[in-house]
């Protein structure tokens, strides 16, 4: 697989605080990857550092890189990066009745020059999108009329007209019931785009991420697949919780459980200790 | 796209018939008839030619632009604030022109006929800057809003000071001149602010997808590439440019830049395209009919076209307030 970007030795300081410390990691094409950790440890700073989008105020102290295809971030106008990165941000609340395909032509931006106008092709192209994320039928209805689940597909949608390289999504199952949830992440598995996301459920990490990258207090804790990197000893540790992890008789991956009391999380029944 | 085309000739029909009525009606009876032979260069009379070229045409036609503009700028600053009730006012504009016109009229006096709008822009200019510096330093769209009224009380604050110890002439003059009137324009105003309409125009049709991107949040429209401050002050400064122009030569003419976006996106869309075509239809039609109330509905007395809109506009509002609550 080829390295399609590259984080390296990657600070963050604001004032006193530090946001994030020393994260060196690589994102290869194709990849599904889950930033996990617990509120405040970095994971929606980290994608912010990743498209360029990290606010550098007087107090901020800002060291390492982020190469994408060779170059340094830094050096892609906003355009530029916007045509690599779609961003799925967790706070999309539209405003004046938008429609559906309102939002999902707004994916068009990064590829238009001034004055363009929407020609067949985009059309076409938003149509397409629409198809695939299965929403071709609300095409003409207002986006804030659509289900939390429904809200969601309708910005892959527009990831899609984006036609960006890397799809990064911030708790893309937020507030989402079960049933949307892995709607969401099934279709986010079948873009076959490398996709970067920050996930509060370690279950559904497990379950829909190829690789996990744990982050305490800015750190980078651990950085592999969900069976190397979801095991009792790190998520206790990290997330201060007695914790258990088996094995999924269904999928055979990490299933994780946390208590309060160490002892009924392990009378769980119906499956089998991981580590 | 169909319904689109029709309701747009719908619209720019009825801006047509506008014009047409706005020629036709006044204290002066004119048929159709007569303001077509007129318009064609064959008036029956004298006095038809000179009420036709030298008072209504140069008044509906500021008419026009004056309600493109102000609605223009209701729209673009209630899309890029996502804020439905942002209007040019809301910022400070009109209570800007209002202290630079008093100042000229306490120091100019008689040179005040050339000076006033040139003052009243200015002042209008300054109120936005001022609320643009301390937004800026705040870094906050609601503390934007609320900076925007702030400001526009301090200045009217100032402005009524200098009033109460003013000459009871010029303070009359100054505040008849704030209720917003069309009965002094020329044809040289409607260039004017047809040229900076024309301006702001061009400059929204080029940047129409990054203000769009901004409707679903500033986060969101960085991540599509657009520099969300940037974009946002440059149309601040673009409206309060266009409303300060308009402000300079009619007064202060309020509601009509909340009123007219309101009703576009019932009618046309909400997207920066359709909204600005829309407004600008409807708002340069509705304030023709305004100013055809005002000078229609007294005999031998002009009704200043700000109290009107004034008036219509707090009734929409409380229309529109009723029917949201049967809805809800």
């Amino acid at each position: 697989m080829s390295i399609q970007l590259h984080v390296d030795q990657l600070y963050w300081q604001i004032g006193n605080k530090i946001i994030l410390n020393n994260i060196t990691f690589n994102v290869n094409k194709g990849e599904v990857i889950g930033i996990i950790g617990p509120n405040g440890a970095g994971k929606t700073s980290l994608l912010r550092c990743i498209t360029n989008q990290q606010k550098n105020t007087k107090t901020a102290v800002f060291s390492g890189s982020i190469h994408l295809k060779n170059k340094i971030i830094s050096q892609y106008s906003a355009k530029e990066l916007a045509q690599h990165f779609a961003h799925v941000t967790q706070k999309a609340e539209a405003i004046f009745s938008l429609t559906v395909v309102d939002i999902v032509k707004m994916g068009l931006l990064p590829h238009k020059s001034l004055f363009a106008i929407d020609n067949d092709h985009d059309k076409h192209q938003i149509k397409l999108a629409l198809k695939k994320v299965g929403l071709a039928h609300t095409e003409k209805m207002k986006y804030s009329q659509l289900s939390g689940g429904e809200q969601q597909r309708a910005l892959i949608a527009r990831a899609l007209v984006q036609k960006a390289q890397i799809l990064i999504l911030d708790e893309p199952t937020n507030h989402l019931d079960v049933y949307y949830q892995h709607q969401v992440l099934n279709l986010i598995n079948q873009l076959n785009i490398t996709v970067i996301m920050t996930v509060h459920d370690l279950n559904l990490a497990s379950e829909y991420c190829q690789r996990l990258l744990l982050l305490e207090q800015g750190q980078l804790i651990a950085d592999g697949k969900p069976e190397d990197v979801l095991t009792e000893t790190q998520l206790s540790k990290v997330f201060r919780l007695p914790c258990i992890v088996t094995q999924d008789t269904l999928n055979q991956k990490p299933r994780v459980f946390f208590s309060l009391e160490q002892k009924k999380a392990t009378n769980i029944d119906g499956v089998s200790k991981h580590e | 796209m169909n319904k689109l085309f029709f309701t747009l000739i719908a619209l720019l029909l009825f801006m047509l018939m506008s014009l047409i009525a706005g020629l036709s009606f006044g204290p002066t009876n004119l048929s159709n008839a007569q303001v077509f032979q007129c318009l064609m260069g064959h008036c029956s009379d004298q006095v038809s030619q000179m009420v036709i070229w030298q008072v209504r045409i140069p008044r509906v036609l500021v008419a026009l632009v004056a309600g493109m503009g102000l609605a223009i700028a209701g729209a673009i600053l209630q899309n890029t604030t996502r804020n439905p009730l942002a209007d040019p006012y809301l910022f400070g504009i009109v209570s800007g022109a209002g202290l630079g016109a008093t100042i000229a009229n306490i120091s100019l006096g008689e040179q005040l006929a050339i000076a006033l709008p040139l003052a009243a822009f200015l002042g209008a200019l300054f109120a936005i800057t001022i609320v643009l510096i301390i937004a800026k330093v705040l870094q906050s769209m609601e503390q934007l809003l609320l900076t925007g009224v702030a400001v526009s009380f301090m200045l009217a604050a100032i402005t009524q000071f200098i009033l109460y110890f003013g000459e009871p002439f010029a303070t009359n003059r100054v505040i008849f001149w704030l209720m917003g009137s069309l009965s002094r324009v020329e044809i040289s105003h409607f260039y004017i602010i047809a040229t900076v309409l024309l301006i702001t125009m061009f400059i929204i049709a080029a940047l129409h997808r990054q203000i769009d991107a901004l409707l679903l949040g500033d986060e969101s429209a960085a991540s599509l590439g657009v520099n969300v401050d940037k974009l946002r002050v440059l149309m601040l400064g673009l409206c309060a440019a266009l409303t300060a122009t308009i402000v300079a030569y009619c007064g202060g003419i309020g509601f009509v830049g909340l009123m007219i976006p309101h009703i576009v996106r019932q009618v046309i869309g909400v997207t920066t395209l359709k909204l600005v075509v829309g407004s600008a239809l409807i708002g340069g039609s509705f304030l023709i009919w305004v100013d055809i109330i005002a000078r229609s509905a007294l005999a031998n007395a002009e009704i200043p076209v700000g109290i009107i809109t004034s008036a219509l506009g707090s009734i929409f509002f409380l229309f529109i307030m009723v029917k949201t609550r049967n809805i809800n």
